[in-house]
């Protein structure tokens, strides 16, 4: 029995230790839940029993340098719905549905849908909240969202861009600076129980939103005012398919205003065309500057002493390069004349002989130093670099169109930016168009002081430009930009939009100026670009430099930039007086063409037309189409032969059917009194008799026609 | 003259420890019951702040007498007046259980073994009263009653009986075979209801008193161990070659889940109540967020909150300090009971104070284990703590054999 005893008490003790050593094992996982896990379970405990509903941060406003508000956020109540909390979903849906003008089935089935939160309507205006907050209704909530409010709407919409329901900047400097502005959203977090219940007298906990910053931009709103009303008197009166006009304070790069048509308003962007919206051609479009570009040319030139003032050059008309002729705008050329002549007079052989004699290195790297081939950093989204042709493929020729502003594309902030260079004493600033960001108290979060990018030209080569330039505008062909008490120099340009497929546009010009003011004291550097002007005048001296003298005057008295007295005044002040910078045009075919639809082909390619005999068909010109005049030549057409008094028995051309449709080919053999004997279908493919042959009037032309194929590459 | 006796060889540090937890106990209902909606929570919480502030650390211009009365209108919940009666009974019963000599009880162990057995079979009978998928209780009017705790104290006393006979006789697997029989079919019982975790707490006294009891210590370990392989072989078995398996598939994912409660098939299933309970636990930290203030337990995270996790509850509120001044009173209980085994002044006592501090250390090893992660969820209450009254008596009876034991540990009282 004591055996026994001894073994079962040693039994007993093993079975404690046992039992003492599984107590410990528990003790030390709990010490490991609560200690180790205890922040990670805490947090999963937060999340289990809190709802969040978001609350939007204020954005911040957008203002112009001068402290107006051109964007600011104002309050709307967004309406929510906690689906589970409602509990007569048809009455909701009937209620609300004519209020919030949506459909009662849609208001059902958010309002049914198995989820703790749901928009109904965002950002409703203040009677609708105030019409539902009365209807007291169980599950339906507001939060205070705010919206974007513009107070002119028109006022440079592609520099403040807009932004999307969700209050996310989506173009411009919203979406630029979206981070900025947007501040940081706060939450509603409400507490509730294992059922999805909110506890009354709950946790509510609220986390205020940070109001955004505040963005103060460069932008002068009553400058952008003068720029948004010359653009819309550029509409007026030539309808272009696109218009620019940026304003600089040279001396700082910081852009004053930058407008451009067409234009949208920020609250209805969605009934635009997308192409409208989503690119500013300020930074976007790629061009041919043509003559303004010679200021760049002539800069460069004399600071590498390539040419003097004084030089010497001979214009005969045309320069040739290799076996291409480039003809001087000016028929017959300007003969004999001073570099200063040159540049007065936009002389084209003088440009293209200043740009041979800088060369092909050094002209390359003042274009690169003047920042076109790159963006300019002015922060906008779809900046453009330019196309340029690449240095090492350059031929003369290339070089000879360069220092014209051919064979270079440009974007209209290279260029303003360049010439900013050119007036301020030589020193590339970076564009600028935001001064500062704010937090809502005003204290200055970020800072952007006027940056220089580079010295380009020393100061002495830019007195000389500026010199030349204000010629330009005082006795040359920018005449149209003088502007009355102010010392203005500038350029004006003309040049051929580039076709898609390369080569030129017939009958699509860009109309453009370049210039600044005061010349010793430059506060404002203006770029005027107007692509595509429409009723046949397109010339820069015509289209552009008038715009600048009037908002040139407005800018400069705005700015209070004094007047000075005693200025000598162009003798010139018509501004139709002033003989206009042409350029080389390819003339039409307008042969066996309705005389009306051949004046149109001519006015749009920039030509005059004059015609001889009576008729309403065009039977012969002169010059022969494809040939190279310069833009204003006359044409002469030869109606003689379309009356309809016309003999029988009289001979007529077979004019070139290839392409025509049958209807297409119809009108036009009837038009000049033959017959069309059809075969096939689709377009014209071969004729008989071809194109030229002479035919007796009432005589049948045979046409086979074909459906257009996919080789078919013409 | 015998009461006075008995009432000088009481177990008074056993009695204490018994009464801080029940106690405890009370408290952490009262918390657990306080309330049964939302609505609730926040308004007793004000309630408790204006009415009870004197007991909230805030100074109050009512005397503490007044805040008193009104901290224990709160207190006494339905559930916890429920309880209370419970303790009293059990008690009552406790002290009944004082007065038999648990010699006696030998006598009756065939009618006890027998009373078991139609007591479990007539749960499966139409007496028997079903909730949450398994039939565990018996209808007695106006409360209903689980054999099945009842079954765990019948086992003790019939098998502490049992073993007592075959002393030095349990070396051999032969000799070992009766007493397997002898609990088994009580076990297939109580598994048909289906009840695993008592199944289970049977497997826990067998072994512990089949050790004590002298039983060659190679062949319980070896056979407890084999058990074990058997089972888990045949839950993979189960898996992974689609053996047929006693068990439903809700069983089986409670039983594995404390595997992995967090993966997306177990967290919003199974795993729902292991999660809710570590992240009540996890919550707590040290300190605890107070009585009456976890926001797991008030706001009906945490299941079962009042019975099978009411530990979860004592680690969120009370926290670390809590839950293993709990464990300290468990432990001393667990001691008191060990050393009132080896003081036993015959083997049948040993041995039904073993299968008590078995039963008792393996239904507080598969609670805590289950409510901190880390074993299967088996139904199985917290001793003397989970609301029930069933169990409380159970456990209270349990008590009362080990006072009994312990008083009549003197061979030569008369």
């Amino acid at each position: 029995m004591k055996t026994t005893n001894i073994l079962v008490r040693r039994r007993i003790t093993c079975l404690f230790l046992l039992a003492a050593a599984f107590l410990s094992l528990i003790v030390v996982r709990l010490a490991w839940i609560q200690f180790v896990r205890g922040d990670e379970l805490r947090e999963q405990g937060m999340v289990n029993r809190m709802r969040d509903v978001p609350v939007e941060a204020k954005r911040g406003s957008i203002l112009d340098r001068n402290g107006n508000e051109l964007v600011t956020s104002i309050s709307a109540d967004s309406v929510y719905a906690i689906p589970n909390h409602i509990e007569k979903p048809d009455q909701v849906a009937a209620q609300l549905a004519p209020i919030l003008l949506m459909d009662e089935a849609k208001v059902k089935q958010i309002i049914t849908k198995k989820s703790r939160f749901e928009w109904l309507k965002r950002k409703v205006d203040f009677e609708t909240s105030e019409k539902i907050k009365a209807l007291k209704i169980d599950g339906i909530g507001f939060a205070e969202e705010s919206k974007r409010y513009y107070k002119q709407e028109t006022l440079a919409p592609h520099i403040l861009g807009f932004t999307g329901t969700d209050n996310q900047g989506l173009m411009g400097m919203e979406a630029a600076y979206n981070k900025e502005l947007k501040g940081i959203q706060g939450r509603i977090v409400i507490e509730h129980d294992a059922a999805g219940r909110e506890i009354p007298q709950a946790l509510h906990q609220y986390i205020p939103a940070t109001q955004g910053n505040n963005l103060v931009l460069t932008l002068d709103q009553t400058i952008q005012h003068f720029v948004e009303r010359e653009l819309d008197k550029i509409v007026a009166s030539y309808n272009p398919k696109m218009a620019v006009i940026i304003v600089m304070d040279p001396k700082t790069g910081e852009v004053l205003a930058m407008g451009n048509r067409p234009t949208f308003s920020p609250t209805k962007w969605r009934e635009v065309p997308q192409s409208v919206w989503d690119r500013n051609p300020a930074v976007w479009y790629n061009y041919e500057p043509g003559s303004t570009f010679k200021i760049i040319t002539a800069a460069s030139a004399l600071e590498e002493n390539a040419v003097k003032p004084n030089d010497r050059f001979y214009d005969p008309g045309y320069y040739q390069i290799a076996d291409r002729k480039i003809r001087c705008w000016k028929d017959g050329g300007h003969g004999s004349q001073s570099f200063a002549e040159v540049v007065e007079n936009s002389c084209n052989p003088g440009f293209i002989q200043t740009g041979l004699n800088l060369g092909k290195e050094k002209f390359y790297k003042y274009i690169r130093a003047f920042g076109f081939g790159q963006t300019t950093g002015i922060g906008l989204p779809g900046e453009a670099r330019g196309i340029m042709i690449p240095e090492k493929d350059a031929t003369n020729l290339n070089i000879g169109t360069m220092s014209i502003g051919q064979s270079i594309a440009v974007t209209p902030i290279q260029l303003i930016t360049a010439i900013g260079a050119v007036a301020n004493g030589g020193n590339l600033m970076k564009p600028q168009l935001v001064k500062r960001v704010e937090d809502y108290k005003g204290n200055v979060v970020r800072e952007f002081k006027p940056e220089q990018v580079r010295k380009v030209i020393s100061n002495e080569t830019t007195t000389t430009t500026n010199q030349l330039l204000e010629n330009v505008v005082f006795k040359g062909t920018g005449r149209n930009a003088y502007v009355d008490g102010y010392r203005v120099a500038g350029k004006t340009g003309t040049a051929q939009v580039v076709a898609e497929r390369g080569g030129y546009a017939s009958g699509k010009y860009v109309a453009s100026f370049a210039g600044f003011a005061p010349v010793n004291d430059p506060k404002i550097s203006v770029l005027i670009m107007i692509a595509e002007p429409q009723g046949g005048n397109y010339y820069g001296g015509q289209v552009a430099a008038p715009v600048f003298s009037s908002l040139a005057l407005d800018v400069l008295r705005y700015l209070g930039v004094p007047e000075q007295k005693n200025l000598p005044k162009p003798t010139k002040i018509n501004p139709w007086d002033v003989e206009e910078e042409r350029i080389e045009v390819a003339v039409p075919n307008v042969v066996n063409l309705p005389l009306e639809e051949a004046q149109k082909l001519l006015r749009e390619a920039g030509l005059a037309f004059e015609s001889k005999g009576q008729g309403k068909m065009v039977y012969g010109q002169i010059p022969e189409s494809g040939a190279l005049v310069l833009s204003g030549t006359t044409v002469i057409l030869d109606l003689s032969s379309g009356t309809s008094q016309t003999k029988q028995g009289e001979q007529v051309s077979v004019p070139n059917l290839k392409g025509k449709t049958i209807r297409e080919a119809g009108n036009l053999l009837e038009s000049l009194g033959l017959k069309l004997e059809p075969s096939g279908s689709g377009l014209a493919e071969t004729q008989n008799p071809a194109e030229g042959a002479k035919l007796t009037r009432g005589s049948a032309v045979k046409v086979e026609f074909k459906p257009p194929s996919s080789d078919q590459k013409t | 003259m015998m009461d006075k006796r008995f009432l000088k060889n009481l177990d008074y540090t056993l009695v204490i420890a018994v009464f801080l937890i029940i106690c405890f106990s009370l408290v952490t209902i009262s918390s657990a019951t306080l309330v049964s909606s939302p609505m609730g929570f926040k308004q007793q919480q004000e309630i408790w702040n204006k009415d009870a502030p004197g007991l909230n650390g805030v100074s109050s211009s009512e005397p503490l007498g007044v805040s008193l009365l009104k901290y224990s209108k709160m207190f006494f919940s339905d559930t916890v007046k429920k309880q209370i009666i419970w303790i009293c009974l059990s008690i009552a019963i406790l002290a009944l259980v004082l007065t038999v000599p648990y010699e006696d009880f030998r006598r009756h162990r065939k009618a006890i073994y027998i009373l078991n057995i139609v007591l479990l079979l007539l749960v499966l009978s139409p007496l028997g009263h079903s909730a949450k998928g398994a039939t565990r209780w018996i209808n007695m009017g106006s409360f209903s009653l689980q054999p099945s705790e009842f079954a765990k104290i019948f086992i003790i006393i019939t098998f502490a009986d049992f073993l007592a006979r075959r002393e030095g006789n349990l070396n051999t697997l032969k000799d070992l075979l009766p007493c397997f029989v002898y609990i088994g079919v009580p076990m297939l019982v109580v598994l048909k209801q289906p009840d695993l975790g008592t199944a289970l707490v049977f497997m826990a006294i067998m072994f512990g008193m089949l050790f004590v009891a002298g039983a060659n210590p190679k062949l319980v370990a070896g056979l407890f161990v084999g058990g074990w392989s058997l089972a888990i072989g045949w839950v993979w078995a189960h898996f992974h070659l689609g053996l047929w398996i006693p068990l439903k598939e809700y069983q089986l994912d409670r039983l594995l889940v404390f595997l992995d409660p967090w993966s997306k098939k177990n967290i919003l299933g199974a795993g729902y109540h292991v999660v809710q309970s570590l992240i009540a636990i996890g919550s707590g930290g040290l300190e605890g967020k107070g009585i009456y203030n976890g926001s797991q337990n008030q706001l009906n995270f945490l299941p079962e909150q009042h019975t099978d996790f009411i530990f979860s509850v004592v680690g969120e509120e009370m926290g670390f300090i809590g839950v293993t001044a709990l464990l300290l009173l468990f432990f001393i209980l667990l001691y008191r009971g060990i050393r009132i085994a080896s003081e036993a002044k015959d083997l049948n006592g040993t041995l039904l104070a073993t299968g008590v501090v078995s039963m008792l250390t393996f239904h507080i090893l598969i609670n805590v284990g289950m409510v901190s992660g880390i074993m299967p969820v088996t139904g199985v209450p917290l001793p003397l703590f989970s609301y029930g009254g069933s169990s409380m008596l159970c456990n209270m009876i349990a008590i009362g054999i080990l006072l009994n034991v312990h008083m009549r540990r003197q061979k030569i009282l008369f």
